[in-house]
């Protein structure tokens, strides 16, 4: 087995495993083994699961010699963020006050990723709780800050840092994340992965720690657009058990993909030089790769509203009712975070004509996004404005990008405001770091998103390129 | 400097000196810092007009 499977595709894995080039636990065992040697040099792995993986693994060789194939996921191996509960282990939502807790039910995306014959290898690390709005240091997180491998003193991006860096190094071929306000395109972008975030409602989040219960959604993190795809239809779905399941399934279909002419991108002619300076070019030239694609390109400009008030009342007031136990135990002190620690507390004092005013505002951002989409298909700007923070720097207010104009720098807490979906991907480099775009789009749009961005990964390799140590 | 197992593995696998992290700010800062932001967003939400019949956006099924 060379290297190269760790940067491979999951229809290819699958192609291999079907034509018996390797048996699915040599896979398993191959990234198990690297995940558990390499993962601690980013401070990606929370869990180590090889044991539990290699039994599963063996059930799959099983089938396959049987000629009982599941689909594409059947024999792949996967992380999951540490937030999402695998019966009888820890699940210690990345901070210190839960790290001995253990639940007896697994969460639906890993059951359903399981009935696949998709293979679970390791819990993920991540920033405690998630973070929400609160988190100022990289270091927010039991198991130390995340580490970008594409250079140690840069972090990896929040709050689903393990899932992003662990695909990025080649430790799993696709993770599973999550997003209440950037934390699938944060990391995505820092990382040079390619991560989905659904619409609200589309993937289950019943056994995933509760953040902003009205926010909170559950999402692939791989190497393509394609992947996510095939990720995403494995976990997308109804689930009575999760109060804010849109009762809707999904199906990738490519074959069926929009002609791209007959699709209207909107873009904000100011975003490139919105960028960081030495990320210009590179989004420059990205935006031009979406233009020759074909799509209809045309100014777009976000609706006006007070998007980082908006997210930090919903997600300060739903996280502090979250964690009301932990604030009134006292359990919070435990977190590493002071801002985390201090703002879980404050966020209980946030009354209710302010939450509800939120909601109310929300119910017209909502609005709003369903007009623009009336004209345009797509939106598409930088997923981050410049290149991951350093470690020793604080971070600017919980990774999520807070505005209150109407442009497309605050097109990360409008998208997952508005409960629409974003697919984040990588564009190039600036400072040797990589980039990425994100497209959004209209609820349940995520074919039509996708589509772009395999079209854009068909035209380059910023996708395949692979960090110097990994 | 006391170094923790985990803390201890870490820097034995990492090999190369990583810089320190950002570090927390004295408690009563990050107080001030949490009340600040509150108020704020409480201010910028107070700013906003928007029509008497708008209801919020959440949902409860019966």
């Amino acid at each position: 087995m060379t290297d190269d499977v760790f940067f491979a595709g999951i229809s290819e894995l699958n192609a291999q495993l079907k034509k018996r080039e390797f048996s699915a636990v040599e896979l398993v065992r191959a990234f198990a083994e690297r995940l558990e040697k390499t993962g601690p040099r980013y401070n990606a792995l929370a869990l180590p699961l090889a044991e539990v993986a290699l039994r599963r693994a063996k059930l799959v060789d099983e089938e396959l010699k049987r000629e009982r194939y599941r689909g594409p996921l059947q024999g792949i191996p996967f992380g999951a963020k540490d937030l999402l509960s695998f019966a009888g282990h820890p699940t210690t939502w990345g901070a210190k006050p839960y790290a001995s807790q253990i639940f007896d039910e697994t969460a639906t995306v890993l059951k359903k990723l399981d009935k696949t014959g998709s293979v679970l290898i390791g819990k993920l690390a991540m920033v405690e709780l998630a973070g929400g709005p609160y988190y100022r240091t990289a270091s927010a997180s039991l198991f130390g800050p995340g580490l970008n491998p594409w250079d140690r003193t840069r972090w990896s991006g929040g709050s689903s840092s393990g899932s992003a860096s662990a695909v990025a190094a080649g430790l799993v071929p696709f993770a599973l994340g999550s997003e209440t306000s950037g934390s699938i395109v944060t990391p995505s972008a820092y990382c040079g992965i390619t991560g989905l975030r659904p619409t609200y409602g589309l993937v289950s989040r019943h056994g995933a720690m509760p953040l902003s219960w009205t926010m909170d959604k559950i999402g692939p993190m791989c190497r393509s657009a394609e992947d996510c795809g095939l990720v995403l239809q494995t976990i997308a779905g109804s689930d009575a058990a999760d109060a804010g399941s849109a009762g809707k399934s999904f199906y990738y279909t490519p074959q069926f993909a929009r002609k791209l002419s007959d699709i209207k991108v909107g873009f904000a002619a100011a975003d490139p030089d919105a960028a960081e300076p030495a990320a210009r070019l590179a989004f420059e030239q990205a935006m031009g790769v979406v233009r020759e694609s074909g799509v209809q390109m045309v100014e777009a400009k976000l609706p006006d509203f007070p998007y980082g008030a908006l997210t930090g009342t919903v997600i300060s007031a739903e996280g502090s009712s979250v964690f009301e136990e932990l604030i009134a135990s006292g359990g919070v002190n435990e977190l590493e975070d002071a801002y985390q620690i201090e703002g879980l507390k404050a966020g209980l004092g946030i009354p209710a004509r302010d939450y509800l005013k939120a909601m109310r505002i929300r119910s017209l951002v909502k609005q709003k996004f369903r007009e623009l989409f009336a004209d345009i298909d797509v939106l598409v700007a930088p997923a981050r404005y410049g290149v991951a923070t350093r470690i020793a720097e604080p971070l600017g207010g919980g990774g999520a990008v807070a505005g209150n104009a109407g442009d497309m720098r605050s097109l990360i807490p409008a998208g997952n405001l508005a409960g629409l979906p974003a697919l984040a991907f990588p564009c190039g480099f600036a400072d040797n770091l990589p980039v990425g775009l994100q497209l959004v789009g209209p609820a349940f749009s995520e074919n039509t998103l996708l589509a772009l961005g395999r079209d854009f990964q068909n035209r380059t390799d910023w996708h395949k390129r692979r960090p110097p140590a990994a | 400097m006391k170094l923790s197992r985990r803390e201890l593995a870490g820097a034995l696998i990492a090999g190369t000196a990583l810089p320190a992290p950002a570090q927390n700010p004295p408690a009563a800062a990050a107080v001030q810092d949490a009340a600040d932001a509150l108020r704020r967003n409480s201010e910028a939400l107070a700013r906003f007009e928007l029509p008497q019949s708008t209801e919020p956006a959440f949902q409860f099924r019966a």
